[in-house]
This record gives structure tokens, C-alpha cells and sequence, in this order.
């Protein structure tokens, strides 16, 4: 029961993640950040079973920072996100497979684009200009396909973003009190309070 | 006193050196020469063929020059056996690469994989170290064209034009005086030369034929082939016979002066 | 609802004079949730052999880089490209390998042999092939894509002919299945090379 979704624009990606992490009926945590800065211009925001998340985030982190070290350069978005996917497939045909559902967006410094990846807990991949993962998506996909433009700007961005959660606030019995939203383009990942959107 | 230390590859003589090492390259020094020139728009690699007869069935595809991966051609001075099971390792290493990231692999990380498993069988106990250089001839989206050799230690370097095999240090020295760099920049792997292909192959049949033996370059002694970009995409050439000949025949002028 | 309908797909090959053509549709879904209206599920597997995978997308995904993988190295070693039978039975081994876990796609080959003979065929998830002179289908608009290509593909069709035929083929037949759809790829494959056209489908 977690929103997660995200949208990108020409060169920049925008990642809306929910803070709650609730156990059975009871919201444990009111402050997580549910996303993880892989390089500098990449991020990944996870949902799904709770140790599943943190445990396979991590060791996706950690390789993919092993890597930059190792060769002196970062994987750009589409190399991490195939990277990820391949990891979690091989999972799932293990003895056991992790719970996660994931957006992996960045920017490219190479290409000067900005890219977005879908990645569900089978380890299908797409790449997408919008996506969403869970229950939310029933509400803020319509929302987006609605608002979406390919050439939107950042604002254009934010003010989708707004009636995501406007939308998810109207209609979802669950009450988010607050999201993690981030930015990433090419000055690297940076988080925006809901109040400066 | 070399007989005590030179039975294992794992030991170090007194004066520290590795025998077997050192005699694995000394088994290069007398194969085939096998030379690359970097050029702005491509790179190319040329290599002799030793040992030909008549009565020899000539091979239909090439016995010095491998593709390695779509953006990576080597030639090979040495055992051609021990280069085989190398050819075939380092054919994988790209395409786990591939699966993994969905992109193909940087040109250092695949030689630098093939070093990693030569350096191996010179420290690890009982084996033999594989009497194989690579001339490794690649391309990639961040470095563009590059040029790496590699010895039986498992050093790797990378140039701007390099020879290994017979004669290869009176070839190196022709490439020196010949190749015309003028780099104004400190990047190792840039491309700063105002060479162009025809100069490069040029280049490599006058290195050719001063360092090959022979009375009359052949196309039957001889492979080439180029790397260049085609539609941005890297495409590897490996010449046929025809075009060795019609390639020996164009640069006739730079040939000539040596057989006299 | 069996796992091979969770993502929703439509694809089919026809035989045609001298050419060869192979269409899937672009949907990829979670169960009646479009997610993306742009998932590519036929790949190049030569100039001449194309490959579409009907089914689940990781194993779409999956399966491809593995084919991708072995083909390359073929290449490579045989310096020669793959023959379209050959490669078929590449597939169908690598989809038996897993009889008791299997991948859940079906397959369908397209592709123009060395002497330029069309070939297609499809195989059921663990790989038992089926060769055609006619047409294959593959996906959960399988019965629909039946009754269409039945009642329009005929004998000896040109390569434009050819991509009239399977393009209405298979535009009508995602329209009734709620599960595929939302836009098309054609591969027309001929000896002088392969036309690519991307369909507008109805997009609801």
C-alpha cells in the first residue's frame, strides 16, 4: 500500500515516493525515504516486502557503485536498469525471489537525455515516460496520461506531480501525510519539499 | 642456475625473474608479425602468416585475425592454440556483458578481463603461461577508436600504432619515425592523429615489407583487416584474398624500394 | 488466468511469395492494467531472421538475451549467420532444457533461408515446433488472430500484399481482446532487405 511513481521530461526525471512504512495496521515510520541514489544521476525508488526492499537496494547500490570504481565510470540509466533487471530475474528463478517493485530513472550525460524504467517484482522492464507501481496507480496513471506531454518542463512537471497527489488524497482510503519528492537532470539528484512544488 | 628456477612459473629466480614468462614471450618474438595503426576514422590491423605450403589447404576464414566481439577485432602473434582458448573467453566475456548491461562492452574492460585471466597462469601452480600477444583493435561510445597490446604476463598497453611478433622491434621503430601523430592533447585514448585509413594501410604494407622475409608480399602470407564506424555503429572488415592483392597492388610505391 | 496471459500479447508470421512477414502488437500490461503501450516483443535475430515472443514480458525479456547471446557467439565461430531453421531448433532446445520450469512464451520464427526460401514456424512454451507454409500465431489474441488470417491469407501474396494482409489480420484481431492491442510492428522480410512500418491501433 505505497504510492510510488515518477515522470520525466526531455531532461529531467521527477521521483514521487510516499513516506510511510506501515506494519498490519500500524504506520511505523512516518519520515523513509523509499528511493536510492545509484550514481550521481541515477536514482531508484523500491517498494514491496519490506526486508526484500532494503536488502536488494543495497546490494544493487553497492554493485553498481563497485562498478564506477572499478572502471572509472559510472553505467549510464539504460546500463543500471538492465543491470537491475537481469540481477532480479535471476532471483526469481531462484530458491528465492525478491518482493520489490522498482522505477530506475536518470540522466544520461552522454546522450544529454533523461530516461525512465519499469520494473515490477516478475522483473519485466519498460521503458516509459511516466509510471507507477501499486494500488496508486489506478488513480495517478490516469491522471498522467491525461496531463502528459513530451516536452513538458520542469514546472509543467511539478504541477502533474500536484494533481497526482490531489488525486491519490481525493480517492485513496489510505492518507499519505507526506512524500519524498526528487529531481534528477543534469546537476545531479536533489529532493524538493511538497511545499515548493 | 636457471634450471632450478625455470621448472615452475610460479617461481621467481634469485635475480627476480619469471623464466617461463620470459621464454613465452621469447616464443612470440619468432611468430608471425601483426601490426595496428590507429586512424582518425578507423584502425588497422595487419598480420604475415607463417608457414605456407602448397600443399596446405588454405583456411576459409582467417588464422591471425579474430573478431572478438562487434566492436572488437584482434590479431594474434604466438601459439594459435593457446590464442583459441583465449579468442573463445574473451568472445564470452562480451556477451555476459552484453546480457548484463544491454550495451556492448568498453574496449579496456574486455582486454583488460583477458589480461586478468593470462596474469593468472603465471602465478597459480603447475600451469603453463599462454605463449599469446594480442593486438586488440576496438571501439566504444566514450573512447572511440583504440589500440591495446597485451604479453603473456598479462600486461596490456595502449597506442597509437604497435607491432608484435618477428622483427617487431625494427617495425616499431618504422611506425615510430612514420606514423604522424600530432596529438596536442594528454588523453591516452584520444584519437589525435590526422592519419586516415589509406594513410594507416599504407603504412602497414611498408611496415610489412621491411619486416617480412620474403622476395614478394602475397596475398596468401598476408591478412587485413579494418575497424571503422558504418551508420555510428562500429563494422569489422576482414579482407579476402582479392582485396589483399588489390591493397598490395595500390600502395606498389611504398612496397617496392625493399625487395630491391 | 494462466501466467501466459498476465501481460497481454498478440503475434503472428505469414508466408508469402518470395518474402516473409512477422507483426505483434506493442502492449505490455498487469493483468487488465495497460502499463506501457511501446514493449517491443519481436526482435532481429539476423538481417533475415526475426524472432517474436508471445507471453510473459520477463521471459520475453529473458529469453531474448539469451538468444542474442547464443547467436552472437555462433556467429562468430561459424563466421556465418544463423539459418532460420537452425535457429529454431536453437530455440526449441533452449525451451526444452527447461521442461519442468519452463519459460512461459511461445515463439514465433520468421525469416528467409540462404537460398531465399521463406520459412516460419512456432512452438508451445517447451518447445515443440510447428512448421507452417501458411501462417503462425502466437498471444492472448491467438483465436481471434485464427479466424482472421484464415479468412484473409491466401497463396503467393507480394510483399506489399503481404503486409495489407497480416497488418489487418492482426488490427482486427487485437480489437476484440482486451489484452493486447494498443498500436503494431510489421517486419516485412524480403531478399532485397526488411521493411519496417509501426501500426496505429486503437488506443482503448
Amino acid at each position: 500500500m505505497d504510492a510510488q511513481f515518477a515522470i520525466i521530461g526531455k531532461s529531467f526525471a521527477i521521483s514521487v515516493t510516499d513516506k510511510s512504512v506501515a506494519h498490519s495496521i500500524v504506520k511505523m515510520k512516518h519520515n523513509a525515504d523509499k528511493t536510492y541514489e545509484l550514481t550521481p544521476h541515477t536514482l531508484m525508488s523500491v517498494t514491496g516486502v519490506p526486508g526484500d526492499t532494503s536488502n536488494f537496494s543495497e546490494y544493487i547500490q553497492g554493485n553498481v557503485r563497485l562498478y564506477g570504481i572499478r572502471n572509472s565510470q559510472n553505467l549510464s540509466p539504460s546500463e543500471t536498469a538492465n543491470f537491475i533487471r537481469g540481477e532480479l530475474a535471476n532471483a526469481l528463478r531462484s530458491r528465492r525471489p525478491h518482493q520489490v517493485n522498482l522505477l530506475v530513472m536518470g540522466y544520461d550525460k552522454n546522450t544529454n537525455e533523461s530516461s525512465l524504467y519499469w520494473i515490477d517484482y516478475l522483473s519485466a522492464i519498460t521503458k516509459v515516460p511516466f509510471a507507477a507501481h501499486g494500488h496508486c496507480s489506478y488513480f495517478v496513471l490516469s491522471v498522467m496520461d491525461r496531463e502528459y506531454k513530451p516536452d513538458i518542463t520542469l514546472e509543467q512537471g511539478f504541477d502533474i506531480i500536484k494533481k497526482c497527489i490531489a488525486a491519490v488524497k481525493m480517492r485513496f482510503p489510505i492518507n499519505f501525510t507526506d512524500y519524498t519528492i526528487k529531481v534528477v537532470d543534469s546537476n545531479g539528484i536533489r529532493e524538493v519539499s511538497m511545499a515548493d512544488l | 642456475m636457471a634450471r632450478r628456477y625455470d621448472s615452475r612459473t610460479t617461481i621467481f629466480s634469485p635475480e627476480g625473474h619469471l623464466y617461463q614468462v620470459e621464454y613465452a614471450m621469447k616464443a612470440i618474438s619468432h611468430a608471425g608479425t601483426v601490426i595496428g595503426v590507429l586512424s582518425k576514422d578507423g584502425i588497422v590491423l595487419a598480420a604475415e602468416r607463417q608457414a605456407t605450403s602448397n600443399l596446405l589447404e588454405q583456411s576459409i576464414g582467417s588464422e591471425k585475425i579474430y573478431e572478438m566481439n562487434d566492436n572488437v577485432v584482434a590479431g594474434v602473434a604466438g601459439l594459435t592454440a593457446d590464442a583459441n582458448i583465449l579468442i573463445n573467453q574473451s568472445r564470452l566475456i562480451a556477451q555476459r556483458y552484453l546480457q548484463r548491461y544491454d550495451s556492448p562492452i568498453p574496449v579496456e574492460q574486455l582486454v583488460r578481463k583477458l589480461c586478468d585471466m593470462k596474469q593468472g597462469y603465471t602465478q597459480f601452480g603447475g600451469l603453463r603461461p599462454f605463449g599469446v600477444s594480442f593486438l586488440c583493435a576496438g571501439w566504444d561510445a566514450t573512447f572511440g577508436f583504440q589500440l591495446y597490446q597485451s604479453d603473456p604476463a598479462g600486461n596490456y598497453s595502449s597506442w597509437k600504432a604497435a607491432c608484435i611478433g618477428e622483427n617487431s622491434g625494427n617495425a616499431q621503430s618504422i611506425l615510430k619515425q612514420e606514423y604522424k601523430d600530432d596529438s596536442n592533447t594528454e588523453l591516452p585514448n584520444a584519437t589525435s592523429t590526422s592519419m586516415s585509413m589509406d594513410d594507416a594501410l599504407k603504412l602497414s604494407c611498408l611496415v610489412l615489407s621491411k619486416t617480412i622475409d620474403t622476395a614478394k608480399l602475397t596475398s596468401e602470407k598476408l591478412e587485413f583487416a579494418t575497424l571503422t564506424l558504418k551508420a555510428g555503429k562500429p563494422h569489422i572488415h576482414v579482407y579476402s584474398s582479392e582485396e589483399i592483392d588489390s591493397v598490395l597492388k595500390e600502395h606498389e610505391a611504398v612496397i617496392k624500394p625493399s625487395s630491391d | 488466468m494462466s501466467i501466459m496471459q498476465f501481460n497481454g500479447s498478440a503475434v503472428v508470421a505469414m508466408i508469402g511469395k518470395d518474402c516473409v512477414a512477422i507483426a505483434a502488437d506493442k502492449r505490455l500490461g498487469q493483468r487488465a492494467l495497460t502499463v506501457s503501450t511501446d514493449f517491443q516483443k519481436v526482435f532481429p535475430i539476423t538481417d533475415r531472421t526475426y524472432i517474436g515472443l508471445a507471453g510473459l514480458a520477463t521471459d520475453v525479456k529473458t529469453l531474448h538475451e539469451r538468444f542474442r547471446m547464443r547467436v552472437n557467439l555462433y556467429k562468430h565461430r561459424e563466421e556465418r549467420t544463423i539459418e532460420p531453421k537452425t535457429f529454431s531448433h536453437l530455440v526449441s532446445h533452449m525451451l526444452y532444457e527447461r521442461r519442468f520450469g519452463p519459460y512461459f512464451v511461445e515463439p514465433v520464427i520468421a525469416g528467409l533461408d540462404k537460398n531465399n526460401q521463406p520459412f516460419i514456424c512456432n512452438m508451445d512454451l517447451i518447445g515443440c515446433i510447428n512448421y507452417a507454409d501458411d501462417f503462425v500465431v502466437a498471444g492472448t489474441a491467438d483465436n481471434n488472430l485464427f479466424g482472421m488470417c484464415e479468412s484473409l491469407w491466401e497463396p503467393d501474396l507480394g510483399p506489399d500484399e503481404l503486409f495489407e494482409t497480416i497488418s489487418q489480420s492482426l488490427l482486427n484481431a487485437v480489437d476484440r481482446d482486451a489484452m493486447s492491442g494498443w498500436g503494431a510492428v510489421v517486419h516485412i522480410i524480403t531478399p532485397n532487405g526488411v521493411i519496417e512500418r509501426e501500426l496505429k491501433g486503437r488506443m482503448d
